[in-house]
């Protein structure tokens, strides 16, 4: 058990989360606060506005004209948007370095939280969802716990994977039995730690569905299922590859058909260049 | 020169210098074909079976799906002299999620429609290493038509 509060030691060597990005998620949560409410709390952050800037103007958005101000780029492109900008900038920092345990190269866990986060976002407008933004965060920061796992993954590999290979272990069952937590767990008290809120720390706690609970859980099943789309295209695949439970069930649920499934995917695929541009820049 | 096949992307060649390759299929399946007498090569990184889903997107890309992309791979490579009856052709990715069943499972519905397609016209496939819960990167080398697969948290096999 000293293996895991080795781990829980190491939470503290992430970057923290900027305080700004707390209040904003706050603020946005909040149905009292305004959209000029949320704008003022950016403006008063250079770096981001700076980063909310350069993102605008970017091939991604392709937008008819220069943004330049935070006033600009919410009346171009909606708050919603730019708060996504600021979330994406800062998750950046953590995730975008290789994770050789899990096989990543650098880049490729940060693409892959971009594009389930654009996938969720996408999703929980579709579904109705009122916490698009909680949505689109869990997504961003769900794996945050394969960062500090990933040197105990790596030292650990060849037990792991004999779990996935020849027991029928899924690679988070595994990692939970041989490190004795697991990814999706680690995440959570990192969200904790963080102090995110409850629900945010359950969506990533439950990312693969661990609870039974969370499977009822609207917000928790469209980041389940962007996750899923994500691992079906390869995007960020590593080690663990597919080796995660499908639950069809909550897919049912949630009311996506095996041909919705197909659509979430042939229309995230046409985005696949512009989402690479966006990367560039964040 | 290395020349990346994107996701629902295509590329064939006869250039002797140059190496296609296509990264991270996971249920996407990645066909590779080679006419050695001419040296010509080509590679398809598809991720869908079937076009109706999505007829718009399909003439924008064809390469997003199998009865349209693998159609068109295998005219391109004609278009560079290579023949169906001298092509090597390898077939790999196609994985699933755990307990990925019936129609949800799209890694196994991609491959049915390329055996479906294959079958129809004709084509061996002399290589194939396709589902599993794993991600593959494949790349041919056009000079000397040697395809190698590395499977995530492996080292790189010559197939």
């Amino acid at each position: 058990m000293s293996a895991i509060k080795d781990l829980i030691k190491e939470i503290d060597n992430l970057k923290p989360i900027p305080a700004v990005v707390n209040q904003i998620m706050d603020a946005v949560e909040d149905s009292k606060s305004s959209m000029t409410d949320i704008a003022e709390i950016i403006l008063y952050d250079p770096v981001i506005t700076a980063n909310i800037l350069k993102m605008c103007n970017s091939a991604y958005y392709a937008l008819p004209r220069r943004v330049d101000s935070v006033h600009d780029a919410v009346t171009m492109m909606g708050l919603n948007q730019v708060v996504d900008m600021v979330l994406m900038k800062s998750g950046a920092s953590n995730l975008i370095k290789g994770q050789e345990g899990y096989g990543l190269h650098e880049g490729e866990l940060w693409k892959h939280a971009v594009s389930s986060a654009l996938i969720a976002r996408d999703l929980a407008e579709k579904k109705g969802s009122e916490h698009k933004q909680m949505i689109f965060t869990a997504a961003l920061l769900k794996d945050i716990g394969k960062v500090i796992l990933d040197r105990f993954v790596g030292d650990s590999f060849t037990k792991i994977d004999d779990l996935v290979k020849k027991k029928g272990f899924s690679f988070k069952e595994a990692e939970k039995k041989v490190i004795g937590i697991d990814h999706a767990e680690l995440g959570g008290l990192v969200a904790e730690m963080w102090d995110f809120s409850p629900k945010m720390i359950s969506m990533i706690k439950n990312h693969h569905l661990n609870d039974e609970a969370a499977r009822d859980d609207l917000e928790t099943q469209i980041l389940y299922v962007a996750d899923n789309v994500c691992m079906m295209m390869g995007i960020g695949g590593g080690a663990d590859g597919l080796a995660y439970r499908f639950h069809r069930d909550v897919l049912k649920r949630l009311g996506i058909s095996p041909l919705d499934l197909q659509e979430i995917i042939a229309s995230f695929g046409s985005e696949m260049k512009r989402v690479e541009e966006l990367l560039k820049v964040i | 020169m290395k020349t990346i096949v994107g996701v629902s992307d295509m590329k064939v060649s006869n250039n002797k210098d140059e190496v296609l390759i296509t990264y991270s299929l996971g249920s996407c399946i990645g066909v590779v074909i080679y006419d050695s007498q001419v040296k010509v090569g080509g590679m398809l990184h598809y991720m869908l079976p079937e076009s109706q889903i999505d007829k718009e997107k399909a003439e924008k890309n064809p390469y997003m799906f199998a009865d349209t992309g693998i159609p068109s791979l295998f005219k391109s490579a004609y278009g560079l002299g290579a023949l169906k009856s001298r092509m090597k052709v390898v077939v790999v990715g196609g994985a699933q999620i755990l307990d990925q069943k019936g129609f949800f499972n799209i890694g196994k519905r991609n491959h049915m429609a390329l055996r479906k397609l294959f079958f129809k016209n004709g084509v061996i496939i002399d290589h194939e290493d396709v589902g599993g819960n794993v991600n593959r990167t494949i790349r041919i080398e056009i000079g000397t038509g040697d395809i190698y697969m590395k499977t995530s948290g492996k080292v790189e096999e010559k197939l």
